[in-house]
């Protein structure tokens, strides 16, 4: 201390100095009204504060309204939205989350700068205020209706789309303006009239309805979807169509996707940030990652860019662009030899035998050239697989086998797909091994040994298929060898064995042999020490710690044509290591996954299966591949995909073959349906004096009726009616904008790739030579934005923005309910999406008297998951009826055929009640039947009773309040008593403990008033895999592992074997790398990394890998146009670009460029920076094109979208179905809309920049 | 002044005095209706280096100049002939000492036209009317110094028998406009650009000027506020009721 400071710390209070001391102590002489203290310190003034009231004012208001963010943002933040002089002024972020309890962080804070900045739109320019309709449309249908019989609306509408002039006049002005204000009156009715003339005319299932990611606004996503589902009409999936479903999830858990809430990264003490850029795509989240750091945790950022995430790393790895499989397999390797081969890990032994299907027997098979390949598990009907009890059991092809070291003898052990449904599985459908000692490897069993061949892909371009010999130990079942999964997985990773055959690894650096850390050095540029390094310590961390390492993965590598793969590699690192089910471990995806929480209100409110079911559902991804006509420009067959080992049983087909096949085995869904209206069946079998559905079947066989799918560009086979709310799919979604342009819409586009050679045109698809342009008759919105879809809409309805109307949203980041409340009524004539669709009901209804009335339509259902449907196909073998390879019978070898009565002129009655089948029928959700009698009951009170109408004695659904109280009601996740009911049920099949999981909140009922009131809570329910009984952090699969329930797969385990005949077709049955597709070799895209000449624009291009990975400024809660977002970021349109990339072909950062390929065309600018590795080019998604998007120099026309230079892939093994994990859900196993493994070229502008 | 063209009066004698009213009503109206915009809108933010050398530099040189203008315009030559002050040295002092302040003023005036004009940053947070007034400052200043130099240094003007009894008589309400057209071409380009400066002045950030804080010199660090004495009219609502 030094002697100055000594002074002043032992000084009495004063000033710093004499001389301030001097100065202050004139101011009694300037100022004499100013009382002065005696010790200089204090000045006292009167008055002087009008100034005040301006900061006071500003802060003041009139009420603060709970609301939040609706569509798709996961954080589910709960906000406080800010109401003054009747004007939404701004928000700020609830405070108020139940707590984690003592020892962790909390959720609050949540927020980001996004959700802050919403409130600007609900006066932006952009807001749509009024309803619109395109002059040229509006102008036909008045006329029309003028010369209509009796001004007959329907009459009017049918004379417009009938004639090709007048359709062409106003569906070629689509995108171009010319909209006009309307009543709401007058739009309705057309809407109302377009719906009710193509049920009549081609049938329900020509119209569909589409509106993303319910789980943040419930109420909001059922408004449509149900409307739709009352009429028959179909609903589009979003979760696969925007390639956010990892497939990967149902192969190996039989579950569409349940991850860990973000609370559980801090239990993680390893951590492994896979293609996923946490700060910036999960912001309110972000923090738990900094805290578990605090804790000790060691974090592993692996991604191609110096991502935002990157900095919460210990390590970074980069892998190049969708080699992240590589690299993962690299980990394997070296996992499996050093817990598995080495030494034994007991932790990871007990685990993978109880919880995986390592220890079951998968035949050998030879293949043509007598070469064995890996075939089918061994079940219990098999004849020659011993004398097990369970042969002849009820669904014993569905009764996989393990070899049991007790009894030296296969055996079945319970929890299998066999147990679920049958009689014989009552109590026996669980994980307990009991006395069985399962052989993960035979290799101390082995009669003999054996080499099999493996596929491999890992050479550049689709020539780089070839085969591995391997050797594994077998025995002898009658006269086949068979293996178990553990030993064809180390043959698969490459690891070897004394004393087995085949050409081995000689050691991790040998870069020669597959699947080695030096030889992933070759692929990903990841230092193979590190690769080894990394997947060492996340196993070793899992044995120390019971499992708590964790990987978040994200679109990085979910957005890959062959995710799934990519996934698969990464869940066999998790699942090895026995992190699945434990808290702070296991898989954690976040890509726009989300979690509708009460799932079972949800879910039948919105599919309206309290009135009518099956309900008609669709994945997106098929039915754009079909209807905006992509299939025509597949430059190759289905088998191009295929492994050298496959048995060819996809040659001389196309990807839409497969579409095809998929409908009518009943794999997948497909609207629509017939080429004859679904209404008209029932009319023709009475005509025919037969039963309706044998009718349809014999009709289908003899080709009387056929299925749309192979027929698809035939005038009566496609949609007519494309409704949309909730969403910007020309904006945004749209893989292949372009194609939508030309064939869907009717309008300039800018698509140059060539349509299918002769060659190479569907053998079962009806390939016709002119294909439909203009196809659908309506596209009606409902948006508060004016976006690049709203602009393209024949009809645009003002919605409600997301503070206008109540609505209810959840997350898988917290495991809080919370609600939507309107902070004013709705602005200038804007409704919310509820009473909107009620409105169009109402009409609809109306209309339907003299044109519809009552009808008889027959829904075809495909192979549901979690039901009986998926037992329809022993083996995986793929059997074909119409090819005479099987019977055709609906629900086992073609879809379920449902008659369903629709009274057209009730939809309004039955969308404003809740419908008698709860009460009838019951609730299921995921296979478990829920009694909801007393709930509907108490409902009756709540929402009160319906007077008279179709829903006479029902409860009333009037409002969107009745609605989420319908989905609170009748959820387990917010009715304890509902949920603990539930578990139950569950007892009993699987003979397991478990409703005490909902036991403690038996008597909790959550209701809207709770959730205005803070965020609640959700409880334990049957419906999820995972557990929050007594306040913990939820982590998927707990109760599989801790109670012993079965995964919802073929073996009831976690799957790293699929022995689907597809599946093996294409090489797949293991975890396998598959580079990104090689779009040089598939359809003449200039090669990556080169140099393109300078075309007519004077500039050279650069062909570079083309990702659209989340935008910074515009996800989940916000858009891209929001005047705040534009100014903290460059506004309009972007694309990142490294550095040499640009040195090559003469860009500088914010120059205007050009990015082409056969898909269409980009205009934006140059962002050029070092975070981006060379070859690869980002264009953040869902960018638009509504703000700063020139004309493009190539075409002059409007520039594109993100989207405009991708285009639908269909991976063919996405589309199997009815065979136990890979059966179809909506959301849940479908083909994925993924758009990584485009290239495009970049070239910098040259011409002027003109709007 | 019988012998004035109707140009010299409008020029040297109106211009002036709807100058000085627009300068007086102008800031009046200003701090009536943009109290929150009495700011010098800083831009040491986006640039602090180049901005702690030409800030201080032109500041200090233009307080000097101010002082200077006081003594050369208020103060009469018989006032510094009464107290004994020879011409030769009045000049030689003015001169020496005004060019020395010039030299301040005009070389930070270039610094911060440099960093302006030249860092990005600051230059997009430069508004249309800064462009101009950066014009007549620059302006007056660079006419004033090559009056000085030119007319006074070099020259034989002596501005305290012309512009300055000019400068009184205007407070007096009788400027003689013949002294004005009289002067040098310079004096003169110099006056008639610092009328345009306190033109444009109450419109511009000038109006820092009259927000300097000197008052911080003799402040206590703890300021109290109580609310104000006067009872004003009770809001809207709140107004008491006589039962």
């Amino acid at each position: 201390m030094t002697v100055h400071d000594t002074e002043r710390t032992s000084a009495s209070p004063g000033l710093d100095g004499s001389l301030t001391n001097a100065l202050i102590g004139t101011r009694r002489f300037f100022t004499p009204s100013q009382r002065i203290s005696a010790d200089n310190r204090e000045v006292h003034k009167v008055g002087g504060r009008s100034g005040d009231s301006f900061y006071r004012d500003r802060w003041s208001h009139d009420k603060v309204v709970r609301s939040t963010h609706g569509v798709n943002c996961t954080g589910s933040c709960s906000w406080k939205v800010f109401v003054k002089d009747g004007i939404i002024t701004w928000e700020a972020q609830e405070t108020d989350y139940p707590s984690t309890g003592p020892d962790r962080p909390e959720y609050e804070p949540r927020g980001c700068p996004r959700g802050a900045s919403f409130s600007w739109y609900t006066y932006s320019p952009t807001r749509v205020r009024y309803p619109y309709v395109r002059a040229s449309l509006i102008n036909l249908f008045r006329e029309a209706k003028a010369a209509a019989p009796g001004h007959d609306p329907v009459l009017a509408w049918g004379s417009i789309v009938e004639d090709p002039e007048k359709a062409k006049l106003y569906k070629s002005q689509r995108g171009k303006g010319g909209l006009v204000r309307a009543t709401w009156d007058e739009a309705v009715e057309m809407v109302a009239a377009a719906y009710v003339y193509t049920v009549k005319e081609y049938g329900p299932d020509r119209t569909v309805g589409f509106s993303p990611i319910p789980a943040m606004s419930q109420v909001s996503f059922s408004s449509g979807a149900r409307f739709h589902q009352l009429i028959g009409g179909a609903m589009l999936s979003f979760y696969d169509w925007y390639a956010d479903l990892p497939p990967a999830s149902p192969q190996v858990f039989g579950d569409q996707t349940d991850v860990p809430e973000s609370g559980d990264w801090w239990d993680a003490a390893y951590l492994i940030m896979w293609g996923s850029n946490v700060p910036q795509t999960r912001t309110p989240d972000a923090h738990w990652m900094t805290e578990a750091r605090y804790r000790g945790q060691k974090v592993i950022a692996v991604a191609p860019d110096y991502a935002e995430n990157v900095k919460f790393a210990d390590e970074w790895l980069a892998p190049h662009p969708g080699t992240d499989a590589a690299l993962a397999m690299a980990m394997g390797h070296t996992i499996l030899r050093e817990f598995f081969v080495e030494t034994t890990t007991p932790y990871f032994d007990a685990y993978t035998k109880q919880y995986t299907d390592l220890p079951f027997l998968v035949a050998l098979e030879r293949n043509d050239d007598g070469a064995l390949v890996p075939g089918k598990f061994v079940v219990a009907s098999d004849p020659d697989s011993g004398a097990t009890p369970e042969r002849g059991t009820e669904h014993a092809d569905f009764k996989p086998m393990m070899f049991d070291t007790a009894t030296s003898a296969p055996v079945v052990p319970p929890g299998t797909l066999g147990h679920r449904f049958s009689d014989d599985g009552v109590g026996r459908w669980n994980l307990e091994l009991g006395e069985i000692d399962p052989a993960l490897s035979l290799y101390d069993h082995r009669d003999d040994v054996a080499e099999v061949l493996l596929p491999r892909f890992d050479t550049a371009g689709q020539g780089g298929r070839g085969d591995a010999v391997r050797g594994v130990p077998v025995r002898r079942l009658g006269d086949r060898l068979v293996t178990t999964v553990f030993d064809l997985l180390l043959a698969e990773y490459n690891v070897s064995r004394p004393g087995l055959p085949g050409d081995w690894a000689a050691g991790y650096d040998d870069a020669g042999a597959l699947y080695t850390p030096a030889w992933q050095e070759t692929v990903t540029g990841v230092p193979g020490e590190a690769a080894a390094r990394i997947g060492r310590e996340f196993a070793q961390n899992a044995v120390d710690s019971k499992g708590r390492s964790m990987i978040i993965m994200g679109a990085g590598t979910n957005h890959w044509f062959h995710s799934d793969t990519i996934y698969r590699t990464f869940l066999t690192l998790t699942t090895l290591c026995g992190t699945q089910g434990v808290n702070g471990g296991g898989w954690a995806h976040y890509v726009g996954q989300e979690k509708v929480r009460p799932i079972s209100g949800w879910l039948h409110l919105a599919n309206a299966l309290d009135w009518s079911r099956p309900p008609r559902q669709m994945t997106q991804t098929t039915y754009w591949y079909m209807h905006t006509d992509q299939w025509r420009y597949d430059q190759f067959g289905a088998d191009t995909l295929a492994a050298t080992t496959g048995q060819g049983n996809l040659a001389g087909t196309t990807v839409a073959d497969a579409v095809a096949l998929s409908q009518r085995l009943g794999w997948q869904p497909y609207y629509p349906q017939f080429d004859i209206s679904s209404l008209d069946v029932a009319d023709r079998a009475q005509a025919a004096g037969q039963e309706t559905v044998p009718y349809l079947v014999d009709a289908l066989k003899n080709g009387e009726i056929n299925f749309a799918a192979e027929d698809p560009d035939a005038s009566n086979n496609y949609p007519r009616i494309w409704s949309i709310w909730r969403a910007n799919t020309l904006g945004s979604s749209a893989k292949g904008d372009q194609y939508f342009f030309r064939h869907l819409l009717g309008v300039d586009d800018a698509v140059t790739a060539e349509e299918t050679p002769p060659e190479f045109r569907p053998r079962d698809v009806k390939w016709r030579d002119e294909a439909p342009v203009g196809k659908v008759d309506l596209v009606l919105t409902l948006d508060f934005r004016m976006t690049t879809h709203t602009m393209h809409s024949d009809v645009i309805l003002p919605a409600s923005t997301w503070y206008e109307k109540h609505d209810l949203s959840t997350t898988d980041m917290h495991p809080f309910i919370h609600s939507f409340n309107p902070a004013i009524s709705n602005p200038w004539q804007s409704r919310t999406d509820w009473e909107t669709w009620s409105t169009i009901a109402k009409k609809f209804s109306e209309l339907a008297k003299t044109h519809l009335g009552t009808r008889k339509d027959v829904v075809a259902f495909p192979l549901q998951h979690d039901t009986p449907g998926e037992m329809a196909t022993p083996h995986g073998r793929v059997r074909d009826w119409k090819r005479g390879e099987c019977e055709a019978v609906p629900g086992l070898t073609m879809p379920t055929l449902v008659e369903v009565e629709r009274d057209y002129t009730a939809i309004h009655d039955k969308y404003t009640t809740i419908g008698p089948l709860l009460e009838n029928l019951g609730m299921t959700t995921k296979g478990v039947t829920f009694d909801v009698k007393s709930y509907v009951e108490r409902l009756r009170h709540l929402n009160g009773v319906a007077r008279s109408g179709a829903g006479a004695g029902q409860p009333r659904m009037d409002t969107d309040l009745h609605a989420c109280e319908y989905i609170l009601n009748l959820s387990g996740t917010t009715n304890g008593h509902m949920a603990t009911m539930g578990f139950q049920t569950l007892e009993k099949r699987t003979g397991m403990h478990l409703h005490d999981l909902a036991a403690e909140n038996e008597g909790k009922q959550v209701s809207f008033a709770d959730t205005q009131n803070a965020p609640v809570p959700v409880i334990t329910s049957p419906e999820w895999s995972g557990s929050e009984t007594g306040g913990r952090r939820y982590s998927p699969f707990t109760i599989n592992v801790e109670r012993k329930k079965p995964w919802h797969t073929l073996t009831g385990r976690q799957h790293f074997y699929l022995d689907h005949d597809w599946m093996l077709e294409l090489g797949e049955g293991l975890p396998v790398f598959r580079p990104p597709l090689d779009m040089t070799a598939l359809f003449g895209e200039v090669p990556l990394g080169q140099t393109h000449d300078p075309g007519d624009n004077g500039h050279a291009g650069i062909s570079v890998r083309y990702l659209t990975p989340h935008n910074k400024w515009a996800i989940h809660s916000m858009y891209m146009e929001n005047f705040f977002m534009m100014n903290l970021s460059r506004g309009g349109q972007t694309i990142w670009m490294s550095v040499e990339d640009a040195e090559a072909v003469g860009i500088a950062d914010n120059d205007w460029i050009e990015a082409v390929n056969r898909n269409g065309v980009v205009a934006a600018r140059a962002v050029v920076s070092h975070r981006m590795p060379r070859g690869t080019a980002f264009m953040h998604h869902a960018q638009d094109r509504t703000v700063n998007v020139p004309l493009t120099q190539r075409d002059g026309k409007r520039g594109g979208i993100h989207n405009s230079l991708t285009r639908i892939m269909i991976k063919p093994t996405h589309l199997v179905g009815g065979y136990g994990q890979l059966s179809f859900a909506f959301n849940y196993y479908g083909p994925t809309g993924n758009q990584r493994d485009e290239v495009t070229v970049i070239r910098k502008r040259s011409a002027p920049v003109e709007y | 002044m019988n012998n004035a063209t109707t140009l010299e009066i409008l020029v040297w004698v109106v211009l002036p005095y709807v100058v000085l009213t627009i300068f007086v009503l102008g800031h009046l109206w200003r701090f009536r209706y943009d109290r929150f915009g009495w700011t010098t809108r800083s831009s040491q933010i986006y640039e602090s280096k180049l901005l702690s050398i030409g800030s201080p530099l032109f500041h200090y040189g233009i307080i000097g100049i101010f002082f200077g203008h006081v003594v050369g315009l208020g103060i009469p030559k018989s006032w510094t002939e009464a107290i004994g002050l020879r011409e030769e040295w009045y000049h030689l002092m003015a001169v020496t000492i005004g060019l020395a302040a010039a030299a301040a003023c005009v070389g930070g005036l270039l610094i911060l036209i440099y960093r302006r004009r030249t860092n990005s940053r600051v230059f997009g947070a430069t508004t249309p009317g800064d462009k101009l007034m950066y014009l007549v400052l620059a302006a007056t200043i660079g006419f004033g110094v090559l009056a000085t130099i030119a007319h006074s240094a070099l020259g034989h003007y002596d501005y305290r028998e012309g512009v300055s009894v000019w400068f009184r008589d205007f407070w007096t309400f009788q400027p003689n406009p013949a002294l004005m057209s009289e002067a040098p071409i310079f004096f003169q380009l110099h006056i008639l650009s610092a009328l345009a400066l306190f033109a444009i002045w109450p419109f511009t950030r000038l109006v820092h000027v009259f927000a300097t804080p000197l008052g911080y010199l003799t402040r206590p660090y703890i300021v109290y506020r109580s609310k104000d004495e006067k009872t004003s009219a009770p809001r809207r609502g709140w107004e008491k009721i006589d039962y």
